[in-house]
Parts: C-alpha cells; structure tokens; sequence
C-alpha cells in the first residue's frame, strides 16, 4: 500500500483541485493540437509533476500512464560512461540529465536528437509528436542550455519539450523565451485544507479543522510535506487527537542543533565542530543552500532583533556564492564565522552599555 | 642638532624610521666582510695601501655628503610627507644619507645611553670598531627619526653609492674616538657596498610594512606596545661589531622562540657568520640556549635537564660585541688548537699530493705526445669535478662503510662466481650478483663506483642514459658472461681491443650501469631486461639510481644488493673543499664552505661547480658572497602539503622579522596546487593567532573571530577563484589569484603556533576528499532509490531525501526495531510498493542523519530480525522496476554472477562458489550484504546443517 500521497494523486486535470484556471488553460492547450514547449515552474510539492502527468493523460490517453523505466549508456568524448535513467511511455520519455553532472550537454544532444529525429510510429497515437521532460531543469549547466536551445526549434514537427524547474533564473533567456512559461504557485492555505480534507474522506476519517490548521501551517504550501504529515500523524494517533506534535524529518532537526552549538558559542573549535556537523548533512544528500536556510531561520529565531537582519543578509551573500562556487562547505563555513564574530560583538557591545 | 629638535621633527614627518634597519644589516655584512678578508686559511695578502687610499676617500665622502644633508634637511619637508612607497632605491639613497648625518651627530653631545653596560664591557680594539651597538634597542618609539632620514633622492648616484654602513640608528652614545673607527670601518664596508646594497633595500621595503602600525596608532598605543611586548619591531637592534671576526667559534647555539628582532633565519645566520655553530635540539653538549617568546616545551624541558646556560636576545649580541674568539690565538686551548693545526696540514698535504699526481699526469701525457695522449685533455682545462675526482679511497668524502663493502664485495667476486653465490660471506653481499646504488646526486656514487672496480683490478665499463641499452647490446658488447677472448688477445697485441662502446675490455670488466632509473623502453625493455641480465651475468654488475623507493627499481629489489648512499655532512666534505680551495689558490673560509654545503645539499659536485665558477671572477668569497652564491644555485625542493601548511600557518611566515616576499609565499602554494588550499581550510582554525597575542579579554576575542572571519571569507573568495579555473573557460592564468585568495591571505590573518605536527591541535588531512566522495556515492545511491519510486512518486532527488525518506522511515526501518520479526512482511509489502529492494533499503538507513543515523539504528534492530528480513525478501519475488543497464555483449560480471533469474540446477553451485569467496573476503564486514543473503538461500536450499549454522553464526557476529 503506497503512502496516502501517491495514492490518491489526481490523475486527470479535471481531479485536480486547485488552480482551476491553469488546469483549464492546459486543458484547451492538449485540445488544440497546437502544443507548444512549457515551462512549469514553482516550489516543490506544488503540484509541477501531477499536472505535467494530467496534461500528458489529457493529450495522449491513459496509454501515457504505462510507464517504464530504462538505463541508457553513452560515452563521452572521453571514453567515460554515463548512466541515464529514462522514464517512459510510448508517447514520452522523462530525464534528468543533472544525474550526469558536468555531462549533460551530452546527454541532451544525443538523446534529444535520437527522439527528433524518430517519428511516431503508432498510427492510433492522438498526436504525432513525443514529449520529452526535463527534470530539474534549473540545475542544467549553461552548454546544455545552449545545446538545447537549437534542437527546440529544429525539431519542432517530432517533439515537444516540457521542462520543469523550481525557478526560471537560471534557465537561459533563449530558452525561457522558446517556452511557454506555466507557473505552479504553492497551493494556499485553502487549497491545503481542501486536499487535506478529500485525502481524508478518501480514506475514511474526519479531520478536525484544528488538527489541519496544524498540519497547514507546518507545510508551508508544500502539499507533499502536508500530506506525508498528514499520514505520520495518523500513524501516531489514530483519532488525531490530544497534544499532536509534528516531527521534523531527521535533518531538519540535525540543522537545528548546527543552529544551536553556533549561538552556545563562539570559538575556533566550535566552527570544527560544526564543520564536521556540515559535512555530515552535506554528505547525506542534503543541499547545501538547504542546510543553510534551515541553520539560518533557526539562528535567527535564537539571536537579538539587532542580530537579524545581518545575519539573513550574510546567509545570502554567501547562498549565491555557493552557486557559483564548488566547495560548498567553504561558504557555509564562513558565514557561520560571520555569525559567530557577528553575535560576539554585539555580546559584548552589550555588555559594555550595560555597564556605562 | 639636538634630539629635541630631531624629536621634533619626527613628529613632523611621523615616518617611521626606514632607515635603522637596513644600516645594520649593512653594518653586519661589513662587518663580516672586514672580519672574513682577514680571515681565511691563513694567506692573507696585506691591503694595506687600499685601506688608506679608501680612508681618505671615504672620508671626503662623507663630508660631502654630510654637508649636503643638513644643508637640505629643512627644505625637504614636503618631500618626506609623500607617500613612503617610494622606490627602493630612493629610499636606500635615503638611509645612506642619514647614515652619514649620525657619524656627524656623533661629534655633539648626545643624550647619555640607558643601556651602557655593553659598550663598558668590551675591550676597546683599535683594529676593529668597538662594539658601539647593542644600547641601540634602548627603544625611541619607532617613530623617532632623524629629519635627515628624510632626505631627498635627487643625490647623485655616486653619493648613493656610498656604503651603507654605520649602525647607530637614533641618539645613541658614542665615545669621543669612535670617528675614526667609524671611518676605517666605513672603508672597509665599502668594498661591501655592492653586495649589502640589495639586501638592505630589501629589508627597507619590509620595514615600510612592519612600521605601518605605529603609524597609523596614536602615541600611547606604541608605549603600550613597547611596555607589553618590547621592541619587537625587526630592525631595533643590530647586530654589533664582533669583538673579534670568530669570536662565536667554538660555541654550539639552539635558537628557540620569536626573537624581537631579527628572524629565526636571520639570528642562526648571525651565529654561523661568527664561527658559531647552530643545532635544532638542545643536549648537554649545548653552550647557550638563545631564548625568545613563545620557546617551545619541550625545550625548555630540555634546558632545565641538562641545565643549560639561556641567553636572551641582548644577551646574544652582547655576547658577539664582546666575546674574543680563539681566532687570535689565544683563546683556543692546546688541544683545539692542535686539532686545527693538523687539519691545515692535512689540507696542505692533500693539496700537495694533488699537485704532484697532475704532475705526473701531464708528464706522462706529454711524454708519449702521440698515440692516445692527443684525446688525453691538459690538465688545466678539466672540468674541476674530473680535475679532483677522488683517486684513493681515501679520498671519497661521507659513505665510507658503503664504499667499504663494495670494495670488499668486487674483491670477493671472483670466488663467489667460483661457489655458486652460495656464500653469504661477511655482509651477506656475496650471494649477489649485482649491486644497487642509490643515492641523491653529486655526493659521489659513480664515482666511487668506478674507483672501487679500478682498484679491485676491474676494468669498469660504464654506461649511463646517453647510451642505447639494449639487451642485446649489452649481452654481446659487454662480455657480460665473460667469455670473450679479447682480454688475451689485447695482451698478445700490445694494445688494446675495444668493443662497440669504444670501451677497453679485459677479461675482468666490471659493468657499471649509470643512472638505471632513466632507463625507458627505448632501452628494450628496460630494467627488466637488466634484471634478467643481472640474473645470469658473469661479470659484476654495479647499478646506480638516485631513487631507492621508485616503482621502476622493484624488479632490481631482489637480485640486488642495495647500497644507499646518504648525503656526507658538512664536515666531512669541509676539508676536501678546502684542499680544493687551498690548491686553487682560493681564500674562503670554513663557515663559508659549510655554507655552500649546506646551501647545495651536500652535493659535492655542485660545490666544486659553484667554485669553479666563482674563481673566474675572484680568489676569496666571503660569507654573504656564497650566500648570494647559493642562492643562485638553490635546487628547488618539492615540500609536501604538511610542509607547506605548516610554514604557511606558523609563526614566522608572516611575522614582522620575516623576509619572504609575497612571491615566496605564493610559490608556496605552488608546490601542490590542489592540495595547499585544502590544508589551509582543514587547518586554518588550530592555531594561535600571533596577531591576537598581545590582546587580552574580549578584545582578543573579538580580534580573533575577525581574524577567522577575515580568513573564511578568503578562503570563500577563493573557491569562487577556483570555479573560474577549473570551470568551462579555465582561466588558468588566475592562479595566482587563487594562491593569494585561498592560501596566503588566510595564513596571513592566523598564522600563529599550534597547527604542527602532534598536539592537540595537529594538523590533519583536509576531510574534504573523503566527504566529497562520500557524498558522491551516496548521492548515486540516492539516484537509484529515486529511479526506482519514480513509477510511484513525482519528486526528484532532493525531495525523496528530504520529504520520502523521513516519511518512508516510520514504514520500513522502524517496525523492524519496534516489532522485531514480526513487522517484516509488513516491511516487505511495502518496499515491493515502491519497487525497492535491500540494497535501497540499506541505502534509505545509510542516508539518516542525527537520530536516524544509521550506526544507531542498525544497532537497534535486532539481529535476528535482520535475519528475517533478509531470508524472508530473499525468499519471495519482487516487482523489478527496470533492469540495469550494461554493455551489449558484454555482461559484467557482477550480473553473470547473480543475475536475475538464473536456471536453479545452475545457480547452485554458482552461488556456493559466490558465497564461499566473499565470505573469506568479507568476513569483517559489518551485517548486511550480499554474501549473507546467498548463503542463507544455500543453507535453505540444500538443507545442510554446517553452512546452516554458519549463516546463523556469522548473522549475530555481524550484528552484535
């Protein structure tokens, strides 16, 4: 039995639940034949991919739900192997070319020409172009990008191109402009309960408006995070009633001791000891600029008003510089040090009024 | 003019005080010169008229100039309130003058000296300058100058070039007779003057930078400064006159801690330039232990132990000022001096017997004027390396115990040959039929090679790189099995036969191969070819390399016998430097010749080059001529990462008496590249900061953590420098960039003591590498785990770790903790849902963190159930999402071993073998894998009690 979130995910645009009026749009898109390249984009757990899903479903028939999943191999001009994992149907196929790194430009120029230059072959298909998605489109290096710019137009006639990303600002200008740009904006606090509730009555329980205002308010328009919350509490209470505490998945609260030892104190073993603690998230697959958000909000909410400000500002400037860099730990390490310098002279100029 | 005015004017100017510096160091190369001309072996020809002709000249001179600064001293004022970075060389003509101003000042009243008990307690020497410096730390804040230090850079260049000699840098004591010691010293630095010259602008330039912070502080600051740490500005103190040009001869120094004035480097080259010597660890054998701040422990420890006699830094130069060295020869007892005395004859002796052998040479070569005497060269035009080659044993310098044994092993030759190899004989080397040479070069190894086959009536037939090695060549060309007649019939003809290599042979060769590491595969086949020659030969084989550890040399590791040759120290290649020195008619003293030694390595080779070359263009040298000298021929070391960081990190690097130039430092960075700015950041935080020492309480505090801000942020800086280098457009031209941003600059903020080798603050290995690796492969197993829940779940990687797997958590590891055995079907139901298997299971426990983590959790299942869960998903079938990819026709192996559904009858014994294998190869593996499973299913399958019990064993051992 999957877990609530998977199970009861809309299928077709018209189960979707919120968002009404891009589901309509998309809706007459798939009908009119004239499909173009899109864009969705917004927070994660926003709904990008089920709608991506529900239009497929929309232009090609449930056919597009019988998926399959294959590994291709292709070598780089330096005879390195790549492993890409295709996602497919027989009317599209789904990649992440990130998985390869600093070679996706590879992958895109190989993969996407053998698409194009492919046509369809079943006769009964809707329509006579395949779909390709882009995951994690915004992580694409700037070859790839440009590698794909050109394909998009060439091949228009044999594939359509859906890229999906969590943000347009790191997709070229020429490949923003060559898609039609859908945004998935978070659900809102409505919305949540709406789905909140329909999950509920799928499953065959009453969800007290309290217990979903709590549950709302931990998500933070993330539907994923609502509803994977949603089943824990259940699974720790099965009436969802009295004290419901909501437990933070293991790195969230792992960050939140980081955040802590930098307010206990400020010293060069500390900054080890909390590098040590960094390279432990970073190497359990946590993003760097999620840790340091995480680490950041939690300072925050611990340190003086005066503090504030300068610290979201440092956590910033040095989340861009993680960008561009790539030793991330470098950049979480010196704002950390920044905060700690930060919060020592602020101590101390405050001790130092205080006795004047 | 009165130090009143002179105050006065300082505050004016508010400069520091460039020019006190660089007269030192001037005044101590003079020094030295005057004291090394005199000196060395004992031929000193009389300068007697020169030093009168540069008496008066000087003297003119520095009227001259004398006059002329104070006739500008007022007018000049605008010029010294420009920028102080200002050329070198104006800034050097500068400090000439000012040095000319003092000798004037000195005739009028100064105030009376603080610190005079120095000066009192030197013995006035009328032919060397009393020792008038050691009152100069009595500190003038550094900003007290003479107006005259100002002067302007429009002199001629003739003044400029006035030696910068005197010391004396601020009011300062002088006696009434001090003129004209001061002009017979000036005359004597002059002949310096060329070479002092580029240090002292060197040094004035650092002295701009350590000045900057009296400066720019207001006047109370420097008194706190002076109060808490002294003057520990470089350049307040200067070494003085030595009483006497050896008068440390004899003494055995340890330098420990931050001297205030001069750097470690600087202070053991003071002691070694007056004849001391300098060790790195104290014993009992130690005279004075020369104390600074921050001494180190251990040594300290040391002193106490042996109760050794600390002097601190005045101490130190008083102690020069001061001490009459046995040089006169006085102070030597009878033994030293005896000692010494043999030591000449031996040198003259030496030389004496060289002179002779050559004689005899070119006798013989001019008596038989035709024939082979036309390709014999003249003497005189050999290179000095051949021209002194050691001819006797006796004569090889260091190694003697290694040449021994080659002797004695080429001796033996011939009856080991006889026995087989059989008998070890006294070293063991007899059962070899070859030796290996290994050694760093120029200390001698070819040479003794061919000396010790010569003597042991071997006819050496070397080859080195630059001959074709070919087996076969070797094999016929080089009598390797000794059976060629040609040693007879040379005999019966009365000349000798030559093979291919134009090389004599005889019927007892000796097969020297020189440089065996070069050898390459254009030398068909290499050293494997020479091993298998080595391995029949019946001629010895003497091989050399410089390499002992290279991979190359393993074949040679076991046929061989090793000799390694290590580099002779200084006093062992002393007196044959010397000889060489004495026999070319050449002065240069001892310390200078340890000097060169050390400077080259002890490669002796280089030694004799760099002599040679120095004799075209004079007779003497004198200590800062070789040091310039070895510097030229530094030979340039490789450190290690540790090495670096080290340096980088510690205290002296960036201190205010360093003299490495940002260059220096960079090239630091240089030495590896990518791993430099690793070790920095790994370490950058074990130190003790020397820029905080002086700081106490919350202002230190705070002062270090803007140290460590200033230095993350460097180091920020650079990885952004480093993407650009390593990026798609690698601007490899920034590297130096990136040395500056992620190395120099950090280090610059904390270098300090602590981050070394040991403590509690050791230096470690940048944890980068292995995290950075880590992740990535953890970061692929995440890849898998997210392709296979792709057919249920929409999210990418990062949402599958952070929203799936905590929610997945409670599903399908913690019912295994809480309910042991009996949740595993539950468990099981529910990866099959997601298509995931046990390896994405182990993955899902690998990726928890804090209170998932899985060393906690695997701890908390018990093990029995792990053995459940993996029989019972071994048992059953399971959705497969997609099968892995490989190679068309290629199966890996890995798939042939357990693939996916092989034919029962088959898989058994497959699988046996499988479970066998890695069973040895894992047996300390922790739980969990693979081998575990397969042998279970055996077990099960063929129902055999043993491998049953073996499963179940090794379960709970790998669970506990």
């Amino acid at each position: 039995m999957s877990l609530w979130v998977d199970q009861y995910r809309p299928r077709s645009l018209d189960d979707l639940h919120y968002h009404q009026g891009l589901s309509a749009r998309l809706g007459s898109l798939a009908a009119s034949g004239d499909f173009p390249h899109m864009l969705f984009y917004g927070p994660s757990g926003a709904g990008k991919k089920t709608r991506i899903a529900c239009t497929l479903k929309e232009l090609f028939g449930p056919g597009v739900e019988k998926i399959k999943i294959d590994q291709r191999i292709f070598l780089t001009p330096s005879k390195r192997k790549l492993e890409v994992n295709l996602v497919q149907s027989n009317f599209h196929i789904e990649i992440t070319p990130s998985e390869t790194g600093n070679y996706d430009r590879i992958v895109i120029q190989e993969l996407l020409k053998e698409i194009a230059q492919t046509q369809q072959v079943d006769l009964n298909a809707k329509q006579r172009f395949k779909v390709v998605i882009i995951n994690e489109a915004d992580s694409l290096s700037r070859d790839a990008q440009a590698a794909l710019r050109r394909t998009m137009e060439k091949y228009m006639s044999n594939m359509r191109i859906i890229l999906c990303a969590n943000s347009t600002s790191r997709l070229i200008a020429p490949i923003r402009s060559r898609c039609l740009l859908m945004r998935v904006a978070a659900p809102d606090s409505d919305a949540t309960g709406i789905v909140l509730d329909y999950v509920a009555r799928r499953v065959g329980f009453d969800l007290t408006p309290d217990v979903a205002r709590h549950i709302i308010e931990d998500a933070a328009g993330n539907m994923r995070k609502a509803l994977l919350v949603l089943e824990a509490l259940k699974m720790q209470s099965p009436d969802l009633s009295g004290n419901l505490s909501i437990a933070k998945p293991d790195w969230e609260t792992y960050c939140h001791k980081v955040a802590d030892l930098i307010v206990q104190e400020q010293t060069p073993a500390r900054v080890m000891e909390v590098r040590a603690k960094f390279y432990e998230l970073l190497s359990h697959c946590i993003p760097p600029t999620v840790i340091l958000k995480t680490v950041a909000e939690r300072v925050v909410e611990r340190v003086d008003e005066a503090l504030k400000a300068d610290i979201m500002h440092w956590a910033a400037f040095y989340e861009v510089r993680m960008r561009v860099g790539s030793k991330k730990i470098f950049h979480l390490e010196a704002w950390v040090v920044k905060v700690m310098s930060l919060y020592k002279q602020f101590f101390y100029s405050m001790d130092l009024t205080g006795f004047d | 003019m009165s130090g009143k005015v002179i105050a006065k004017d300082i505050r004016n100017f508010f400069g520091p005080p460039g020019g006190q510096k660089p007269k030192q160091r001037s005044s101590q190369a003079g020094s030295s010169q005057q004291t090394l001309k005199n000196d060395p072996i004992e031929i000193s020809t009389p300068q007697k008229s020169q030093r009168v002709h540069g008496t008066s000249e000087a003297r003119g001179l520095v009227k001259l100039a004398a006059q002329k600064a104070s006739d500008r001293m007022e007018v000049d004022d605008e010029d010294d309130l420009q920028p102080r970075r200002a050329s070198g060389i104006k800034r050097r003509k500068v400090i000439l003058l000012s040095d000319v101003d003092d000798d004037d000042d000195d005739d009028e009243v100064k105030p009376p000296p603080t610190k005079k008990q120095a000066t009192a307690r030197a013995p006035p020497k009328p032919a060397t300058a009393s020792p008038k410096s050691s009152d100069d730390e009595v500190k003038p804040p550094p900003t007290k100058k003479k107006a005259a230090a100002r002067a302007p850079s429009k002199l001629s260049d003739d003044e400029a070039k006035l030696p910068p000699t005197k010391k004396k840098a601020a009011p300062k004591p002088r006696k009434p007779t001090a003129k004209s010691k001061d002009t017979d010293d000036e005359l004597i630095t002059k002949k310096a003057a060329p070479l002092a010259k580029p240090s002292a602008t060197k040094l004035s330039t650092k002295q701009e930078v350590a000045d900057d912070a009296p400066k720019k502080k207001s006047n109370w600051y420097a008194m706190k400064a002076a109060k808490l740490a002294g003057p520990s500005a470089p350049g307040s103190k200067q070494v003085p006159e030595a009483a006497s040009e050896d008068c440390l001869a004899g003494l055995c120094f340890v330098f420990t801690g931050e001297l205030s004035s001069f750097s470690r480097d600087e202070a053991i080259e003071i002691a070694k330039r007056f004849g001391g010597r300098v060790v790195g660890q104290p014993s009992s054998k130690t005279d004075f232990i020369v104390l600074g701040d921050n001494a180190g422990p251990s040594k300290l420890a040391a002193i106490k132990k042996h109760n050794l006699k600390c002097l601190s830094e005045d101490e130190f130069l008083n102690l020069i000022a001061t001490r009459k060295g046995p040089g006169n020869g006085k102070g030597y007892d009878e033994k030293t001096k005896k000692k010494m005395e043999k030591e000449q004859a031996d040198i003259k002796k030496a030389a004496k017997e060289i002179e002779a052998r050559e004689k005899e040479a070119q006798k013989s070569g001019s008596s038989s004027k035709f024939g082979s005497s036309t390709n014999v060269p003249n003497i005189q035009n050999q290179l000095w390396t051949t021209r002194y080659a050691p001819q006797t044993l006796k004569e090889i310098c260091g190694n003697k115990g290694q040449v021994e044994k080659l002797q004695q092993w080429l001796t033996d030759w011939p009856s080991s040959l006889k026995s087989g190899f059989k008998k070890p004989g006294k070293n063991g080397m007899n059962i070899f039929r070859a030796v290996l040479m290994t050694g760093p070069p120029g200390i001698g190894k070819t040479t003794s090679a061919h000396l010790c086959a010569k003597l042991a009536g071997f006819t050496p037939i070397e080859l080195n790189a630059s001959d074709a090695r070919s087996k076969k060549l070797v094999e016929n060309g080089m009598n390797i099995n000794n059976r060629s007649l040609d040693g007879y019939l040379a005999n019966v003809d009365g000349h000798c036969a030559t093979n291919s290599a134009g090389v004599a042979i005889t019927d007892r060769s000796c097969l020297i191969m020189d440089e065996v590491d070069g050898m390459s595969a254009g030398d068909r086949g290499g050293v494997g070819a020479m091993n298998a020659l080595i391995k029949k030969t019946k001629i010895p084989i003497i091989c050399i390399a410089n390499d002992k550890g290279a991979q190359k040399l393993k074949p040679l590791q076991y046929t061989t016998f090793s000799l390694s040759f290590r580099k002779p120290d200084a006093a062992a290649v002393r007196s044959r430097i010397l000889t060489i020195a004495y026999k070319e008619k050449m002065k240069v003293p001892a310390n200078v010749v340890d000097q060169l030694v050390q400077g080259a390595q002890s490669d002796i080779r280089q030694v004799i080059n760099m002599l040679s070359t120095w004799k075209r263009s004079s007779n003497t040298m004198d200590f800062d001529e070789g040091k310039s000298m070895v510097k030229m021929n530094e030979k340039y070391a490789i450190l290690t990462p540790f090495d670096v960081t080290q340096k980088m990190l510690g205290p002296y690097l960036f201190s205010n008496t360093a003299r490495e130039t940002l260059g220096d430092k960079i090239e630091l960075y240089f030495h590896d590249h990518s791993f430099t700015p690793l070790f920095i950041q790994e370490n950058y935080l074990k130190t003790q900061p020397a820029r905080v020492r002086s700081l106490q309480g919350p202002e230190q505090i705070l002062k270090h953590l803007d140290l460590m801000d200033r230095a993350a942020s460097s180091i920020s800086d650079g990885d952004l420098v480093d993407a650009l280098l390593h990026g798609p457009e690698q601007h490899w031209s920034l590297m130096p960039l990136h040395a500056v941003c992620s190395a120099v600059r950090p280090a610059s903020f904390l270098y300090g003591q602590g981050a070394g080798y040991g403590g509690p603050n050791a230096m470690s290995f940048p944890q980068w590498l292995g995290q950075n690796s880590k992740q990535n492969k953890l970061n692929r197993q995440l890849t898998d785990v997210q392709v296979r829940m792709r057919l249920k779940v929409s999210g990418d990687k990062s949402e599958i770790r952070q929203s799936y797997l905590p929610a997945l958590f409670p599903h399908i590891v913690r019912p295994l903790i809480d309910d042991g055995s009996a949740a595993v079907d539950k468990v099981i139901e529910r990866m099959d849902e997601y298509y995931l298997s046990k390896e994405d299971w182990d993955t899902v426990v690998e990726l928890g963190v804090d209170q998932n983590k899985d060393e906690l959790v695997l701890k908390r299942i018990p093990a029995a159930t792990k053995t459940a869960f993996t029989r019972k998903y071994n048992s059953v079938e399971h959705p497969i999402p997609f099968h892995k990819a490989f190679d068309l026709g290629k199966v890996p192996k890995k798939l042939a071993a357990s693939g996916p559904a092989p034919d029962i009858e088959d898989a058994f014994d497959l699988d046996d073998e499988v479970a066998e294998v890695s069973d040895d190869e894992k047996e300390d593996k922790s739980a969990d894998d693979i081998t575990k499973d397969k042998l279970v299913r055996v077990a099960k399958k063929k129902k055999s009690a043993p491998a049953n019990g073996g499963g179940k064993g090794r379960g709970k051992k790998a669970a506990s």
